[in-house]
């Protein structure tokens, strides 16, 4: 956290507020549904919200400088059929198959970032752009039908089995998010992101390199998207097409519920792991509480938009009141 | 006699626990200019404010033409006839100067039918009445500032504004443009308009006002005829002290050519064919009137719009910045002229907008080190006097002239040979103004290359020890420091019987 105790800072801070609904959540499922709260369901959690925690750690820098990347649940599924494509028919080991995803993440990122930095086109439309891209030529590579499936054993433990007590891909994502985290909260990086955030000109009379720092935000997005890809293939023991469809409003979701400005330069990782955290336990709560799927759509919503109102109402509430109501005049 | 146009009695106004105007009474009558003066944070904007009735006060009653007015709002106000043109002028950028007259001056529903030819020539003959040579089928956001603000004076005099406030109306205006307003005003007061009018420029008060107001800390200190007022006496009731010697006087012959510019060009920003040279200690003034290619001269020098002809040379070396991060390696350091855009970032604290240039310096490897970038800042606070809530407290929050040393203090920080000044005291107090003047003198003295633009003639004139001028994107003229205004505008103005070499 850059630490800034002189900024006029609302009663409670969003983070603070968000935890206390994370774990009102977590009281209110656990009384709800009785195997809510066994290790093996928390588990279940960790392995259902780690693609999209990924998806959602590579997001906040891009929305901290003021961006948007649409284009990462397409790029999931694209980078889901490469690497099977990778390993079934081009005869690659996993592990190599999985470098090479990486690798086609960060390029595809890359596209993204040369448009964005270097044509200075916005970022919305670039990644709208490629996220219809991507997921047209992963549909084209599959034609639409082929599936991946079959992988050794060896490899699907990244996505199914435990290692040291934990689900293997918490590891992954544990190591992501602090990354992350230091990327942002600690380096020049991430105040230079802020910086663009908030004022893009500002930050290029100042002398930063801006093209550079926007394409590394991009590039880091891609190949997060790509590591979400290969372990998303692990979970489910297969890869198709139609991988991550909406994974990346899901992750903008989170974000934002973690209470990153969509304008940018504010916002915080550890507000997006907690805004993971809140969706990852609603929809498994609900599942446990036996509520019909459309229930999780309709509270993922609503929390949204009164993470949102909470955020805004008070600071609005208070300056209307200072202007009705004038303060007593001095004696 | 009649009842002045408008008047307020015992007007009190808090903001939390800060008083800002501690009973104020004021008063302005028809065919008057008032002019409105005092320190930033003396209660100015507030007391401005009470009028459009953006705030209500806490105590005090508003009266126009004798009657009071109830609690205003900007409706209210505007129904009254008062209308304030502030020093940014608030209009619509992508609509054209017709359409912006007619969105304020048109009534009737809006399904009404539009006649475009009776807009233009509406907005064409509002333009003429105060002699401005606009096409009102121009964009705003095609205009340069003063021309946004003869739009808005023209937006209140269609609507019928007998009571005009021109809050520093010529902070960002160059001394022709300067004149041109001044006739306006004119013509207002002529026509039985009230103006009041602020502003930091004390010449202003002298070449306009009818009478002067001064607040002090939330309080009328006095309201006095402009024509018996001396500027040493202005100053004293503004600041409740004589300022003792308006410019710091420099003190050494400049050092050796740290850079030399010859030929420097750029086909789309008009700048053609300009050379000069600044040596280490030396302040070079640049005046001209605005769009004379001062601004655009120091972009292409920080690699903002790169250079297309010519060469500079930095300490004997050539060099190309192409972009402002290669200008700030070469160490060249630009205080822009649009401070809250480009100078500071307003939501960042002021201990980021300090280190912000040094990143590479302040911390290597990249990791953020939160107690030498606290030093910096405080070092800066001590050093430049920049009164603030502390180290971390948002550069948005402080005072334009606290703000500027900020942007200052950025610059310093890096360790630059060159310092690029655009119009650094524009919209800043005459306290902040004294100090940043002596700020920039110490660098000059420390050894420091200054390039100065400055569109305020007083200051332009005695802070340079040489004064370049320029005009149509060239350099026309290079004059000697403590030259006569009157060459100086001379020469920007292009009656210029010297050249430059």
């Amino acid at each position: 956290m850059t630490p800034s105790p002189a900024s006029p800072r609302p009663a409670l801070r969003h983070e603070t507020v968000l935890l206390a609904v994370v774990v009102l959540e977590w009281l209110c499922f656990h009384a709800l549904g009785p195997r809510f709260g066994t290790l093996e369901n928390s588990f279940d959690l960790l392995r259902h919200s780690a693609e999209i925690g990924l998806l959602a750690l590579a997001m906040t820098p891009v929305i901290l400088t003021g961006g948007i990347d649409l284009s990462v649940g397409s790029l999931l599924g694209l980078c889901a059929v490469l690497f099977g494509k990778l390993w079934r028919d081009a005869g690659l080991d996993p592990a190599t198959a999985a470098a090479c995803t990486l690798g086609i993440g960060a390029l595809a990122g890359g596209l993204n970032a040369a448009l964005i930095a270097g044509l200075r086109l916005p970022p919305l439309i670039v990644t709208l752009g490629t996220y219809s891209l991507f997921r047209g030529l992963a549909e084209a590579i599959t034609r639409g039908a082929d599936t991946f499936t079959n992988f050794p054993a060896a490899f699907l433990f990244l996505g199914q089995e435990r290692w040291l007590g934990l689900p293997t891909q918490a590891w992954f994502f544990a190591a992501v998010a602090a990354a992350v985290w230091l990327l942002v909260h600690r380096t020049t990086f991430g105040c230079a992101c802020r910086a663009h955030g908030f004022a893009p000109e500002g930050t290029r009379y100042a002398g930063l390199p801006v093209g550079r720092q926007l394409t590394a935000v991009y590039v880091l997005s891609g190949l997060i998207a790509a590591l979400a890809a290969v372990i998303y293939t692990a979970r489910l023991g297969q890869a198709r097409a139609d991988a991550g469809t909406g994974y990346e409003l899901l992750a903008i979701t989170a974000v934002v519920l973690g209470g990153t400005s969509i304008f940018g330069g504010r916002g915080s990782v550890h507000g997006t792991l907690l805004g993971v955290a809140a969706l990852a336990i609603l929809n498994n709560g609900l599942v446990h509480a036996r509520q019909p799927r459309e229930v999780a759509g309709l509270l993922t919503g609503a929390l949204l938009l009164l993470a949102l109102a909470a955020g805004t109402a008070p600071r609005l509430w208070a300056a209307r009141r200072a202007r009705r109501s004038p303060a007593p005049s001095s004696p | 006699m009649s009842a002045p146009l408008l008047e307020l009695r015992r007007i009190a106004k808090s903001f939390g626990g800060a008083r800002a105007l501690r009973g104020v009474d004021f008063e302005l009558r028809a065919g008057e200019v008032h002019a409105l003066l005092g320190e930033n944070g003396a209660g100015k904007s507030t007391l401005i404010r009470i009028v459009t009735g953006a705030h209500r006060p806490d105590a005090g009653t508003v009266a126009v033409d004798g009657r009071p007015t109830g609690p205003l709002d900007p409706r209210t106000a505007q129904r009254l006839g008062i209308a304030c043109i502030y020093q940014q002028p608030a209009l619509f950028p992508d609509l054209s100067v017709a359409e912006n007259l007619a969105l304020r001056l048109e009534t009737g529903g809006p399904l009404r039918r539009l006649n475009w030819a009776e807009r233009h020539q509406r907005a064409a003959e509002l333009l003429g009445r105060i002699g401005a040579n606009l096409d009102p089928r121009r964009e705003v956001r095609d205009l340069s500032m003063p021309e946004q603000q003869l739009v808005e004076i023209a937006c209140a005099l269609g609507a019928g504004a007998r009571i005009v406030i021109m809050d520093e109306p010529t902070a960002a205006l160059t001394q022709a443009e300067q004149q041109r307003l001044h006739a306006v005003v004119r013509e207002l007061r002529a026509q039985g308009t009230g103006v009041i009018y602020i502003t930091h420029r004390l010449e202003e008060i002298f070449a306009l006002a009818d009478r002067v107001t001064v607040l002090r800390d939330g309080e009328s200190v006095g309201t006095r005829l402009a024509a018996g007022l001396t500027e040493p006496e202005l100053i004293r009731l503004m600041v409740g002290r004589e300022v003792a010697q308006p410019y710091p006087p420099a003190e050494r012959p400049p050092g050796d050519t740290v850079l030399r510019v010859r030929g420097l060009g750029r086909h789309d920003t008009g700048v053609r064919d300009v050379s000069f040279d600044l040596h280490a200690g030396e302040i070079l003034g640049l005046a001209g009137l605005v769009g004379a290619g001062r601004t655009e001269l120091a972009r292409i020098l920080f690699g903002l719009t790169p250079a297309e002809t010519g060469t500079i040379e930095l300490l004997g070396r050539p060099v190309h910045p192409r972009s402002p991060r290669e200008a700030v390696q070469l160490g060249f350091a630009y205080v822009p002229e649009d401070r809250r855009r480009h100078g500071v970032i307003l939501d960042l604290p002021l201990a980021h907008n300090a280190s912000l240039a040094s990143h590479r310096r302040l911390f290597p490897g990249s990791w953020l080190r939160p107690t030498a970038e606290r030093r910096l800042a405080e070092d800066f606070i001590r050093d430049l006097g920049i009164r603030c809530g502390g180290p971390f407290a948002p550069a948005g929050s402080l005072s334009g002239g606290n703000q500027q040393k900020v942007a200052l203090a950025r610059w310093l920080a890096t360790g630059p040979r060159v310092l690029l000044l655009d119009e650094p005291t524009q919209g800043v107090d005459i306290g902040a103004k004294g100090e940043i003047h002596r700020l920039v003198r110490r660098l000059a003295r420390e050894g420091l290359a200054v390039l100065l633009i400055s569109s305020d003639l007083p200051e332009v004139i005695g802070m340079s020890d040489r004064i370049g001028v320029m005009r149509g994107g060239t350099l026309t003229a290079l004059l000697p420091g403590g030259a006569a205004p009157d060459a100086v505008m001379a020469a920007a103005l292009g009656r210029a019987t010297e050249t430059a070499r």
